[in-house]
């Protein structure tokens, strides 16, 4: 049995006054491509800012790869990489620039070879010398998941990935999460709204309905479980519903 | 990690248009500030040489060249005024241009979710600001020496010591505006608005204080002249009082010293002068590093 990459217990956020965490438990298992799915202010964010160390949880625990993200920061970043949803970078800085960067603030020990590496294991090499601020949605969307594969963590986090991509880059993001899960081995969070992909992406899932994790199981025992359901699609509406 | 910082930041700088057209304005004004000097100086000695000639034709004794009794380094007296305002404003840009990226791009969330630490951060982006202010009054004194060589042909040691300090002090002072430009970016939400506070802060600083502390006298907001007989008017006085405390007027006096365009005093008078500029440095500094520590990057990206 593969050992536990992120623990989340009892986890709870609020902002100022209001809830928009409640409770959470959560286990995701090394290797697993799990996808976090949920309305508009479900929580999602939150949970991705509190695992990778952005904000201080109210209370409750969460550990990524055993290190607790409140108290071992440092080695919690160590382990992962995170592409935020609709991230600029560095507009007036070359692809390689900005990937040196970040590789540095990784602790790479040989930063200008992981970023020629990562490009290279992209197909975006070309792209190097570009000015990022030039780049489109797609373009940004390739240099935006170089810059956190380049330490190459354990852990990937992505929030809302598909977000403003055409359908064809929405096809060649699904290839790179599953090469980068298959060939690297990295587990990977993904924070979606766009359920066909999860279908094709991930290995298991969880729906978050107002701060609250109302279900966690694989894909095939959740297709297993509501049998009536034609799509995921159709199976998210009667959980989001009924809960 | 804080030099990693640094060198990221001062190569985005780079890269700003925004802050390569105020360099280019103030390295602009520096050389203009010689011309000035140098057109001042050239108008006046031929005006004398023109004198002398008719005094001689007509037997009569030629004064000294007034040229001769003025202090070399007062050519350059613009100085003082063109730091406050342009240098001043360029600081802010640098400070503000230093986290507004992180704050509104959201590459803060990128950055922190990295093996970096807020302290580390915030001290790479000050040293940033400090070695890049350190570059443009080089650059800055560098064209000061070659304006005065091309009006003296020759610069003592001693006058190039005290532009040295001159530039040294007018980083000081500059300090207080990039720290200002961090400081609004880190207490706003919005990239407008931040910058907006900062150029408040800069009008305020810059203007309104001097004129309320030099008790409406405006001219001693532009230029470091000897304050006028005092008065006994209680207001008078207690502007006067203030005026220890605002920071464009004690830099401007204590530059007068440095360059002797001012009325002599002692060393500690002078450094009693610098003192609230180093102090609001420190006070902004460590502001700066709270609100970093702070601050919720994660709810940073588009701002606007």
């Amino acid at each position: 049995m593969n050992s536990p990459v992120i623990e989340l217990r009892g986890l709870s956020h609020r902002y100022d006054t209001d809830p928009v965490l409640r409770d959470i438990d959560l286990t995701i298992e090394a290797g697993e491509i799990f996808g976090f799915l949920g309305h508009n202010g479900a929580g999602k964010t939150t949970a991705i800012n509190i695992i990778t160390t952005l904000i201080e949880p109210t209370s409750g625990t969460a550990k990524v790869c055993g290190y607790d993200v409140v108290t071992e920061r440092r080695d919690v970043t160590r382990c992962i990489g995170y592409l935020p949803a609709e991230v600029r970078m560095y507009g007036h800085m070359t692809a390689a620039e900005n990937l040196e960067f970040f590789a540095k603030l990784s602790g790479v020990t040989e930063p200008r070879k992981a970023v020629a590496e990562t490009l290279d294991y992209l197909d975006c090499a070309e792209l190097a010398n570009k000015r990022v601020g030039s780049f489109s949605t797609g373009m940004r969307q390739r240099i935006g998941i170089a810059q956190a594969i380049v330490h190459r963590p354990k852990v990937l986090f992505l929030d809302e990935p598909t977000s403003g991509l055409d359908p064809l880059g929405v096809r060649q993001l699904r290839a790179t999460i599953l090469r980068l899960n298959g060939d690297l081995g990295m587990t990977v969070f993904m924070n979606t709204h766009l359920l066909s992909e999860v279908s094709k992406v991930c290995t298991t899932i969880g729906v978050l309905n107002h701060g609250e994790l109302i279900y966690k199981d694989s894909i095939e025992e959740t297709t297993r479980r509501f049998p009536d359901e034609a799509s995921l699609e159709d199976i998210y509406v009667r959980m989001e519903t009924s809960s | 990690m804080i030099a990693t910082i640094a060198a990221h930041q001062v190569l985005s700088l780079r890269r700003q248009r925004v802050f390569l057209a105020l360099l280019a304005t103030l390295l602009t004004m520096t050389a203009l500030a010689g011309v000035l000097g140098w057109s001042s100086h050239h108008t006046i000695v031929r005006v004398y040489d023109e004198a002398v000639k008719l005094l001689a034709s007509t037997g009569k004794p030629a004064p000294p060249n007034p040229f001769l009794l003025k202090p070399t380094l007062s050519l350059l007296s613009n100085m003082v005024v063109y730091i406050p305002l342009i240098g001043a404003l360029l600081a802010l840009i640098l400070g503000h241009l230093s986290i507004v990226d992180d704050e509104t791009n959201g590459t803060g969330r990128l950055v922190f979710s990295r093996q970096v630490t807020r302290t580390s951060y915030v001290l790479g982006k000050i040293a940033s600001a400090a070695a890049v202010l350190a570059v443009v009054l080089t650059a800055s004194l560098l064209v000061s020496v070659a304006s005065l060589l091309v009006v003296n042909h020759t610069i003592a040691a001693g006058d190039f010591g005290r532009l040295g300090l001159f530039y040294a002090l007018s980083w000081l002072y500059l300090m207080v505006f990039a720290l200002i430009g961090m400081v609004t970016v880190l207490m706003t939400r919005r990239r407008s608005i931040a910058l907006l506070s900062a150029m408040g802060a800069w009008l305020v600083i810059t203007f309104v204080i001097p004129q309320f502390t030099s008790g409406l006298r405006p001219t001693q907001s532009l230029n470091p002249i000897t304050d006028p007989a005092s008065t006994s008017q209680t207001f008078f006085k207690i502007t006067s009082t203030l005026r220890s405390y605002s920071v464009v007027e004690q830099y401007k006096q204590a530059s007068g010293q440095i360059l002797q365009t001012a009325t002599a005093e002692s060393v500690g008078q002078t450094i009693q002068r610098i003192l609230p500029i180093a102090g609001l440095v420190i006070v902004l500094a460590l502001v700066t590093v709270r609100l970093v520590q702070r601050h919720d990057f994660s709810r940073s990206a588009n701002s606007e």
